[in-house]
């Protein structure tokens, strides 16, 4: 039993001569060795979270162990693995978990109460149980996905339009890792001369440091993102191990929520991860990516090829299709054509002999109207006819007698006449005395004037006289 | 080329000439306009898919900014 060295009797003044039990620090620190050893003599099995891990270069690790309520801390412990424990441990997590022992998670430990005179209290680490840490992982990656469906996020980027050709990529790896150079390989050997764009954005690919540093690359990207059609995140060549980071909540997020379509590459074979889950696209390898990337460039470029074909052979049809429609045309032309004019044809004749009965038929009531009129006429002309003869009859009988009074008026005119021309009868008067003078038979006139000389007729009732001019003289008139 | 159209709506294009060659919705006055149209637009595509204008040096500058 120990006691304490001042519980009694403390006085300011020092005396060793007083009886009382002095221990040495050595003897204290056994003490509560034995009695730790004594109380703790079994292993235990403790769920804690291993804060850090403090592994130093001689292979023991000095984890730092605590329980956390509401993000406080309100038990912590020092802890140990040695060498050989450590080894063993990790191995184990990487069979079964996938991962190797890290900080931050909430272990099952098998610890022993161990209490060391220089390094005090601590709990040696027997053992860890790897399925526990798988449980909790898996607990984290159920966690992450509930998450990120409570916040619709699941689906985000898969709703991306793709784009058609997704030429220029952003490239989210490690330069040295496996999988980008085989990623790299397959674009730039493609035998098709399909050229890409590509741009690295070097991060971790595994273990914690994985998680924020992929998140600031695509924050990164996101700064340039008109640049970019796709990111890709390609690792390989790493083993299936530390990929838990992958199920993280943050970078999940991230990736969901990323305005470019994401494609992961990231080379496992275990379930797949949330952030795999939620990318765009998910491709086993770097390389089946890449391949898939070619493919859609194949589904650009071949129907574009098609399309040269179809406008060949399209245009030959359309060609064929116009020569024939254009053809049936011509003959339904000709066949109208020759329709309506025979139609025509027929027509007229039909009208022409319409025409002509009709004519006919026009002419034969024309004469029987002629030859009606003419009777008419004759009849008519013969009446008139013997009406005039009768006029002409009544005439002639009146006739003799108007005749005789007008002879008789003409024969009283011309004894009348006769009467006086036998009054102006040149003998008649001569008769009265006068007398007719002559030259060489005419009566003596301007033309046919008398000279001295010449010898005149003169013609009385009773005597012819022949003198001689001797005188001739004009009288005024 | 002419033409400023980008690939998207060059292939677009190409695609609706096809379907219309195909569906016979083009007539011969409009063949030889559509077919011309369609050798620039396989020619707009084809060069897409083997040149590439993006420059490092640009986003690195626009990265730092």
């Amino acid at each position: 039993m120990l006691h304490s060295p001042c519980s009694k009797n403390w006085l300011p003044s020092y005396s060793v001569s007083e009886n009382r039990q002095i221990f040495s620090l050595k003897q204290v620190v056994s003490s509560i060795r034995k009695t730790i050893e004594e109380r703790y003599q079994t292993a235990y099995w403790v769920k804690a979270e291993m804060h850090k891990l403090n592994l130093y270069p001689s292979g023991h690790a000095f984890p730092e162990l605590v329980q956390k309520e509401n993000d406080k801390i309100v038990a912590q412990i020092n802890a140990s693995i040695w060498n050989h424990n450590f080894q063993r441990i990790n191995k184990q997590f990487i069979e079964v978990v996938k991962e190797p022992l890290k900080e931050g998670t909430t272990l099952l430990l098998q610890v022993k109460v161990v209490f060391h005179e220089t390094f005090g209290l601590s709990l040696q680490i027997l053992d860890i149980d790897p399925n526990y840490a798988l449980g909790e992982l898996q607990r984290e990656r159920e966690e992450t996905l509930k998450k990120l469906q409570a916040e619709h996020l699941i689906n985000a980027n898969q709703q991306i339009e793709f784009p058609l050709l997704p030429q220029r990529v952003a490239i989210i790896s490690g330069d040295t890792s496996k999988g980008l150079s085989d990623f790299m390989k397959v674009l730039n050997n493609n035998p098709w001369g399909y050229q890409f764009f590509t741009m690295l954005f070097q991060a971790y690919l595994q273990g914690d440091v994985a998680a924020p540093s992929i998140i600031e690359q695509l924050n990164r990207i996101e700064k340039v993102k008109h640049h970019f059609d796709v990111v890709v995140i390609v690792r390989g060549g790493g083993g299936e191990v530390g990929l838990s980071c992958y199920n993280n909540y943050e970078l999940c997020k991230a990736i969901a929520s990323f305005s470019l379509p994401v494609l992961t590459g990231i080379g496992h074979s275990t379930n797949m991860t949330v952030a795999e889950l939620v990318a765009f696209r998910n491709a086993i390898t770097p390389t089946e990516l890449a391949d898939f990337l070619l493919q859609t460039f194949h589904e650009f470029a071949v129907p574009i090829n098609d399309a040269r074909k179809v406008l060949r052979s399209s245009s030959a049809r359309i060609f064929d299709f116009t020569k024939q429609v254009f053809n049936a045309e011509t003959k339904h032309f000709k066949n109208s054509a020759t329709n309506y004019l025979l139609e025509a044809k027929n027509g007229l004749v039909v009208e022409s002999q319409k025409f002509k009965n009709e004519a006919k038929a026009q002419l034969s009531k024309n004469r029987d109207k002629v030859n009606s009129a003419q009777n008419e006429s004759r009849i008519f002309s013969s009446q008139i006819i013997k009406h005039q003869q009768e006029k002409v009859e009544e005439i002639t009988l009146l006739f003799p007698t108007k005749i005789n009074n007008r002879l008789e008026k003409e024969q009283l005119r011309v004894l009348e006449m006769v009467n006086m021309v036998r009054l102006m009868d040149p003998k008649n008067v001569l008769k009265r005395g006068y007398s007719i003078t002559t030259l060489n038979g005419q009566t003596i006139q301007k033309n046919n004037q008398v000279k001295i000389g010449d010898t005149i007729q003169t013609v009385t009732f009773d005597f012819e006289i022949s003198s001689t001019i001797i005188k001739t003289e004009e009288h005024g008139n | 080329m002419a033409i400023e159209i980008n690939y998207t709506e060059a292939f677009e294009e190409l695609q609706q000439i096809v379907r219309d060659m195909e569906d016979g919705e083009i007539t011969v006055d409009e063949l030889a306009v559509k077919v011309k149209r369609a050798a620039e637009l396989i020619k707009v595509c084809k060069n897409k898919l083997t040149s590439t204008e993006e420059d490092v040096n640009v986003i690195l500058k626009e990265l730092e900014a």
